[in-house]
């Protein structure tokens, strides 16, 4: 790997160039000070441009590994992981059902749609359901929600909680012995202290939260899911160069995939829509240009049908297209049988 | 040149010149012989592609697919990938920048394989398959390239044991970690993506892989979209084909933006299997 291509300041690189070191056999046997001295640079960034030549040619000259490259993983091993994977369950059984069981960890999802179509409604859900235990079909993690708009309430999550605590009571039989040791757990205070809220209010806390989760998610391992309420708001109004957008929101969403492979989590992002001029008409389409639309696994879009609201999956790797109707009620999102049933009971 | 003349010249470059390396000219009849015999044709499994591609993916070449958001591209590369392997050509290995690679979907490729082998058949070889498909996440262009170094040496130091050589590459997408450092007032960025081109060239020809990498697309003038990635990058594959939405689920339009074989211009549907 030639100089051009290290992680270093661009004004020490062209120093480098232009005393005439051009590839990395050229710094290999050269100290400190005396870099120091050749470039007139502080002692510590010559020692940090050392460090980073050394990074680069103990990684290539490594003893050659058994697999093509270290760190790859067989579409077989994968596989069986995948199919161990749990899902969080989105309260609609529609939808869980033609999103291949729920949101899938390891990716990251984008939710978009009109004002009051649900998309913070559904954010809390996913926030609440993700607490599920393990021995009810849940993950058992914690949610970490960032929150951009102030859409965020306390009383509504408790509400959600609630409906969330009682339908899953009412699904299992309660006098199951096992069951009877994590019915404690079935607290709706639990599940509110298992939600980590981050209130942002600018562009700039937005990306120092996200450099942030790194540590945080390290420091707490249980966080299965990362909800960002929403990721557009702070960049339709504050950014006046659009080039420089595209690119700060590609780094971040390149940041995001790493989290979510990483931590083996769910991102989901809420995006708001806007209106776009194509083929000689207006149309709805998300916000933060063509760009973004590429920037996540899978999409999903929610709208109106008549009276009715709609989740529609416009994009996924693994499940096709399709859409799936759900409500917005007192007890969350869930789905339209689930109305029918009750009034069939009645 | 003679051929005494050339065996002479071979010896006084043999020092420098290593065994496996071959010697920096060809006459175009040895060229051409190395094409028919060597350069094959990898298949993608969608029919309209590859009898638009005259046979499939090019080996020694770099082939590129662009189109708007959830067009068929991850599909298009998991299809070559299951295909590919299928047919023995080799290895492959798939550099994810999305998660956006599926186990899942792959085995229902498989499954639309061969759909009259019995069951044991099936799942061996599933697992075959599977196992011949190597997939690493790279989130950033450092890591990229990094990797991309990482396969070129292995490449030059593994002999031929008798297991599978990597055959085919495929980066999806290479423009999401190219994207965030090009433009601005640092020109970094597209020296970083100059480097990145050339490398997958050169793995490409020096090692006869078929490269597949996968682009996005941008806003142009007068709301029409244009592939992400500029100008400088235009030169950089041999091959480009713009895949566009189609009338229903999974149908998609194949267009060829340039080749070195063909004229452009030329399109082809395609139908993405259940």
């Amino acid at each position: 790997m030639e100089i051009s291509n290290l992680p270093i300041s661009p004004s020490i690189r062209s120093k480098l160039l232009s005393k005439g070191y051009t590839s990395l056999s050229s710094l290999s046997s050269i100290s400190p000070s005396f870099l120091a001295q050749e470039l007139s640079v502080k002692l510590e960034e010559a020692v940090e441009v050392l460090r980073a030549v050394s990074d680069t040619t103990t990684s290539k000259s490594a003893h050659i590994p058994y697999g093509i490259i270290p760190g790859a993983v067989t579409a077989w091993d994968m596989l069986s992981e995948e199919q161990m994977q749990r899902h969080i369950s989105t309260g609609c059984e529609d939808l869980d059902a033609i999103l291949g069981g729920g949101i899938h960890c390891k990716e990251v999802t984008e939710v978009g749609g009109v004002p009051g179509i649900g998309k913070t409604q559904l954010g809390i859900q996913l926030a609440v359901n993700v607490q599920i235990p393990v021995e009810y079909g849940g993950l058992g993690g914690k949610a970490v929600y960032i929150d951009t708009e102030g859409s965020f309430m306390a009383e509504r999550a408790y509400q959600i909680a609630e409906g969330c605590i009682y339908d899953i009571l009412d699904k299992f039989p309660s006098n199951s012995r096992e069951f009877l040791s994590c019915k404690e757990r079935l607290q709706v205070n639990n599940f509110l202290a298992g939600i980590f809220y981050f209130r942002i209010c600018s562009y700039t806390e937005q990306i120092a939260v996200i450099n942030y989760l790194e540590n945080f998610l390290t420091e707490h391992g249980d966080v299965k899911l990362v909800i960002i309420d929403s990721v557009t708001f702070h960049f339709r109004q504050d950014f006046d160069d659009l080039a420089q957008r595209t690119r700060v929101l590609g780094g971040l969403s390149l940041r995001l995939m790493k989290l979510s492979k990483m931590f083996n989590l769910a991102v989901v992002l809420l995006n708001q829509v806007t209106t776009k001029f194509t083929d000689g008409s207006f149309q709805l389409t998300l916000a933060l240009g063509d760009s973004w639309s590429h920037s996540c696994t899978n999409r999903i879009i929610l709208h109106w049908n008549g009276n009715e609201r709609c989740a529609y999956i416009e994009k996924s790797p693994s499940v096709p297209s399709a859409s799936a109707p759900y409500l917005v009620t007192g007890k969350g999102i869930r789905g339209i049988n689930s109305n029918f049933k009750r009034a069939r009971i009645m | 040149m003679m051929d005494t003349e050339k065996e002479d010249f071979k010896s006084r470059l043999a020092p420098d010149v290593t065994p496996n390396r071959q010697l920096p000219w060809l006459t175009g009849i040895e060229l051409l012989s190395d094409t028919n015999q060597n350069k094959h044709f990898l298949p993608t499994g969608l029919e309209g592609i590859d009898a638009l591609l005259g046979g499939g993916l090019r080996q020694g070449q770099v082939t590129e697919i662009v189109g708007p958001s959830s067009s068929g591209k991850t599909q298009v590369c998991l299809s070559s990938a299951t295909h590919v392997v299928d047919r023995n050509f080799g290895m492959v290995l798939y550099l994810d920048t999305s998660n956006s690679f599926s186990p899942f979907r792959i085995s229902c490729f498989v499954n639309q394989l061969h759909p009259s082998l019995p069951k044991e058949l099936k799942e061996t070889s599933l697992q075959t398959i599977m196992s011949n498909i190597y997939c690493q996440s790279v989130f950033d262009i450092f890591a990229l390239l990094d990797l991309l170094h990482h396969v070129e040496t292995t490449l030059k130091h593994t002999v031929k044991l008798g297991g599978s050589k990597l055959c085919l590459l495929i980066v999806d997408s290479v423009s999401s970690v190219i994207a965030p450092v090009i433009g601005g007032k640092n020109s970094q960025g597209w020296c970083m993506m100059a480097s990145v081109g050339v490398l997958l060239k050169r793995i490409a020809y020096e090692h006869n892989i078929a490269v597949l990498v996968t682009n996005h697309m941008v806003g142009g003038e007068n709301g029409t979209l244009k592939p992400a990635l500029g100008e400088s990058w235009k030169g950089i594959p041999h091959i480009r084909l713009l895949l566009s939405h189609g009338t229903g689920n999974n149908r998609g339009t194949t267009t060829v933006l340039k080749h070195t074989l063909m004229a452009s211009g030329r399109t082809a549907n395609f139908v993405i299997g259940n």
